[in-house]
């Protein structure tokens, strides 16, 4: 009787005219693959496959030929089923499934976390990623360029002008914006403009006008970085109304009447060789006083619909970066 | 508890028996129905498509809607300053929530409070309604909230399909219209000076025809040309500084320029004095 | 029946079933049938006697769904998810491909007629009484489905690119992102970026064709599957509804406490009808 039996009833009755288990062919097909590769890219990768092959190989054969040379295969290393061989009870009780299905136990139970462990692992390398992918935009700062829309004199004081603009030129239509720009005059002797954007803050529809743009009037300019500007004045601009949902505001963007839930967000501004340039928006809750006096209490810039202040504004205590 | 449950388990054994010993194949005798009713639908999708697309001009304007709508709308274009959102049907009920919910503080519960507690609850319903009844009359509770469900959506999507704004671009709509029935139809200044009429916001706080809103006291203009009778220039100055007329609450206008009051006044000149019929106006100057 | 080998017409049959036994043996278990197998049970399993028109109403929106998914493919050969090109490829399929208008005109009212089927299908379901056990759990399932295929309009309400969807996306998008603490950045995710930019049409139109759809399919087959599995019920009012007692001694006490239900209408032939059997 052959004394592995004793120790494993289950192993199959042919194990012994199998080839016995080897890793050489792993390194032969490495090998095999630095051929080909190195036969596109580079001789010395060539030269690396072809040596790999022949070591690989030549260990190979010489596994596969041994019991036909009459070697003993070495036995597999089999620590967790292996008992010890002077282990009275393995030679009494002979084949006993039970006791093998114990002794496997651990194998099956290490292959079950093992299997998961990969699996998940392939979820990981593959979800990580797409994940990224997907989620990562948003939370990437985005930059505001800096957009001229118009020499000073083009802005007449003390009444509106719709400027339509690219806020980048290079994605086309898809980018365009409107703010409404008014010239405050000076203010100890440095210009001051009212800039508000018109998304209304409820829920970002147009805002449009409540006065008498002057068509007529219009003119479209080309301005830095391939930008084309409209600017239409308007006359008699009482304030501002959303189309939507009826949210009003007034010539400082404030609310007066609707949802929404503060006032107009508002653009940043520097005038540069007489030239206005709009830079990044920010978020206004409510504005004291007109024009060039105004008080602003500014925040961060956050999407419609959002408080920006008040109790309310505590559901909303991070924002992406913009 | 447990007696309910052996109860509702009693009953599906009994269901299974049922249709087990005295149910029909599904096919074809249940088949049968459904076959005609996809049918029905695929036929009822292919004829919306054909009337869509039949009664519809191809163009974006006004007047290429068909029965079903355009075919389609302009282009999108994210800098519009005149253009009306509207949601499709389908939506008007949560566009009209939206709308319902004018306070700053309450806006969140248009937008997600409302909503979520209703999926919630459609959700949880085998949850909420555990009686074993099914008649639809033994079960009033239920069929009163479903009832209630239904006209509320329905009072929604109707009050959100018919939802206007005193917005200039909504105003603009019913010039043509106002032209027509004053009779000013042929009097170019007029018509104008309706559109400015419709755009400076006059609209927020004078009706005219029906349309706008009355706020502060202001008066009807539907007639004015006949009750007041300025006169163009009469019309022109009182417009462009109402204070000095002793009218202290309307604002000012002089901001539109000479041009446009003289338009806006002749509007207002031939608001009730035109006739209809003869589509004439009295020379324009008034008195 | 056929206990003989009936000559020509029978081996014609033998090789005709052929490739259903194939089928078959290949994807059975032993005393388990397989796919054809399956088929045969789908289709000729016991319903109720009495069901009728009102259970159509789900096959209906099946039927709308696969209109849908066609349509949308071909759809998806002429158009073109990118800001520049998109209103122009949908222009183009209107005007100028044979019958394009018709299958773009397919697809956006087989939409409206989806949505109406779902909701007619829900009513019904409620006015049946049919989400009570053991059919919870197929309701729950029926409202998800409810729930991403307004999301599928949602997400392919901005395909066309015009001014309409334009700005009824911004609404929806704007909407979303006002939920307290993970809104903003939801909304950010939905967009791809702080403003509905040149990327938001690709990742919107992936949405819709690609991965709300494939969990439509998933969830549709998982509520047929169910319906399979514990049947439909019948009509409640049915004088022959499958699984009502035996009629003996009604249960009297459940009726005084419910006094006002109106003996009329719906309910007067079924008590009738109850007591006959």
């Amino acid at each position: 009787m052959n004394p592995r039996h004793d120790v494993d009833p289950h192993e199959g009755q042919g194990t012994a005219h199998e080839p016995t288990p080897t890793i050489w062919p792993v390194g032969f097909a490495v090998g095999i693959a630095c051929i080909f590769v190195g036969l596109i890219i580079s001789k010395i990768v060539l030269v690396v496959g072809v040596v790999l092959t022949a070591i690989f190989g030549f260990l190979w054969i010489r596994d596969a030929t041994r019991p036909f040379r009459g070697e003993e295969a070495p036995a597999e290393p089999e620590p967790s089923r292996a008992l010890p061989p002077g282990t009275p009870a393995a030679r009494t009780s002979g084949p006993d499934p039970g006791q093998g299905e114990i002794v496997r136990f651990p194998r099956s139970k290490f292959l079950e976390a093992t299997t998961l462990g990969l699996g998940g692992l392939i979820g990981v390398i593959v979800t990580a990623p797409v994940l990224g992918f997907t989620v990562l935009p948003p939370f990437i700062k985005q930059g505001h360029p800096k957009i001229d829309v118009g020499a000073i004199e083009d802005f007449p004081e003390n009444k509106f002008v719709i400027a339509t603009y690219l806020l980048k030129p290079e994605d086309g239509e898809v980018s365009r914006r409107t703010a409404y720009i008014r010239n405050n005059g000076f203010l100890d002797e440095s210009p001051s403009f009212t800039i508000l954007s018109n998304r209304c803050v409820h829920l970002g529809c147009p805002v449009q006008v409540n006065g008498l743009p002057l068509d007529d009037e219009a003119k479209t300019e080309k301005t830095a970085g391939d930008n084309v500007v409209t600017r239409i004045p308007t006359a008699a601009a009482a304030g501002f109304g959303c189309p939507c949902h009826g949210g009003q505001y007034d010539t400082e963007g404030n609310r007066t009447a609707g949802p929404p839930v503060r006032a107009l967000d508002r653009y940043q501004f520097e005038i540069v060789d007489g030239r206005l340039l709009l830079g990044q928006t920010f978020s206004v809750s409510d504005v004291d006083g007109t024009g060039a006096e105004a008080k602003i209490h500014t925040y961060r810039l956050a999407g419609p619909g959002q408080h920006v202040d008040g109790p309310e504004g505590w559901l909303y205590p991070v924002q992406p970066p913009r | 508890m447990n007696r309910r449950l052996e109860e509702r388990r009693a009953y599906h054994a009994r269901y299974k028996q049922t249709v087990k010993t005295r149910g029909k194949p599904f096919f074809p005798y249940a088949m049968f129905h459904d076959t005609v009713m996809s049918l029905l639908v695929v036929c009822l999708i292919v004829a919306l498509a054909v009337i869509w697309k039949y009664t519809a001009n191809e163009g974006t304007g006004e007047h290429d809607s068909g029965w079903l709508g355009k075919l389609y709308d302009e282009k999108a274009d994210p800098g519009t300053t005149n253009f009306v959102p509207r949601p499709d049907w389908y939506f008007y009920f949560l566009f009209y929530l939206l709308r319902i919910f004018k306070w700053p503080d309450s806006v969140i519960l248009g937008t997600v409070g409302i909503p979520t507690v209703a999926l919630l609850l459609l959700l949880a319903l085998p949850f909420i309604d555990i009686g074993r009844e099914r008649r639809p009359m033994r079960r009033p509770v239920a069929m009163t909230a479903a009832v209630l469900t239904i006209i509320t959506m329905g009072v929604l999507t109707y009050k959100g399909a018919t939802a206007k704004e005193p917005l200039a671009a909504e105003n603009l709509v019913l010039v043509p219209k106002w032209a027509a029935k004053q009779g000013f139809a042929g009097n170019q200044t007029a018509v104008d000076g309706a559109k400015i009429f419709a755009q400076v916001g006059c609209m927020n706080c004078h009706t005219y025809l029906g349309a706008g809103t009355s706020n502060l006291g202001a008066p009807d203009l539907s007639k004015i040309g006949k009750t007041s009778n300025r006169g163009v220039a009469g019309f022109a100055t009182y417009v462009s500084d109402p204070s000095k007329f002793g009218n202290n609450v309307m604002p000012q206008f002089k901001d539109l320029g000479a041009d446009n009051l003289r338009k806006l006044g002749t509007f207002l000149q031939s608001s009730g004095t035109c006739s209809p019929k003869t589509d004439t106006c009295p020379a324009a100057g008034g008195q | 029946m056929a206990n003989k080998p009936q000559g020509r017409s029978h081996q014609l049959l033998q090789i005709l079933l052929y490739p259903l036994n194939w089928l078959e043996e290949r994807t059975s278990l032993p005393g388990r049938s397989g796919i054809v197998g399956g088929i045969k049970y789908f289709l000729f399993r016991k319903v109720p006697s009495d069901i009728s028109w009102g259970h159509t109403l789900g096959s209906a929106a099946l039927t709308a769904f696969i209109v849908q998914a066609v349509t949308g493919v071909i759809l998806a050969m002429y158009y073109k998810p990118d800001p520049n090109s998109a209103y122009e490829s949908i222009r183009h399929i209107t005007d100028d491909l044979w019958a394009g208008w018709l299958v773009r005109g397919m697809h956006r009212w087989g939409a409206s007629v989806f949505i109406i089927l779902l909701f007619l299908h829900m009513g019904r379901v409620f006015l049946y009484g049919a989400y009570k056990y053991p059919r919870e759990l197929n309701w729950i399932i029926g409202v998800l489905i409810l729930v991403l295929g307004m999301m599928e309009g949602f997400f392919g309400y901005l395909l066309p690119w015009d001014q309409t969807a334009y700005w009824a996306t911004v609404v929806g998008v704007n909407l979303q992102a006002t939920g307290p603490f993970v809104g903003p950045f939801l909304g950010d995710v939905l967009r791809g970026g702080s403003e509905i930019g040149p990327d938001t049409l690709a990742r919107f139109y992936s949405l819709h064709m690609l991965v709300i759809p494939g969990a439509l399919a998933a969830l549709i087959g998982l509520h047929l599957w169910l319906v399979v599995r514990i049947g439909v019920s019948s009509p409640p009012w049915s004088p022959t509804e499958a699984g009502r007692p035996e009629p003996g001694p009604p249960p009297a006490p459940r009726k005084g406490l419910v006094a006002p239900a109106p003996r009329n209408g719906l309910a007067a032939p079924v008590s009738r009808g109850a007591r006959r059997r």
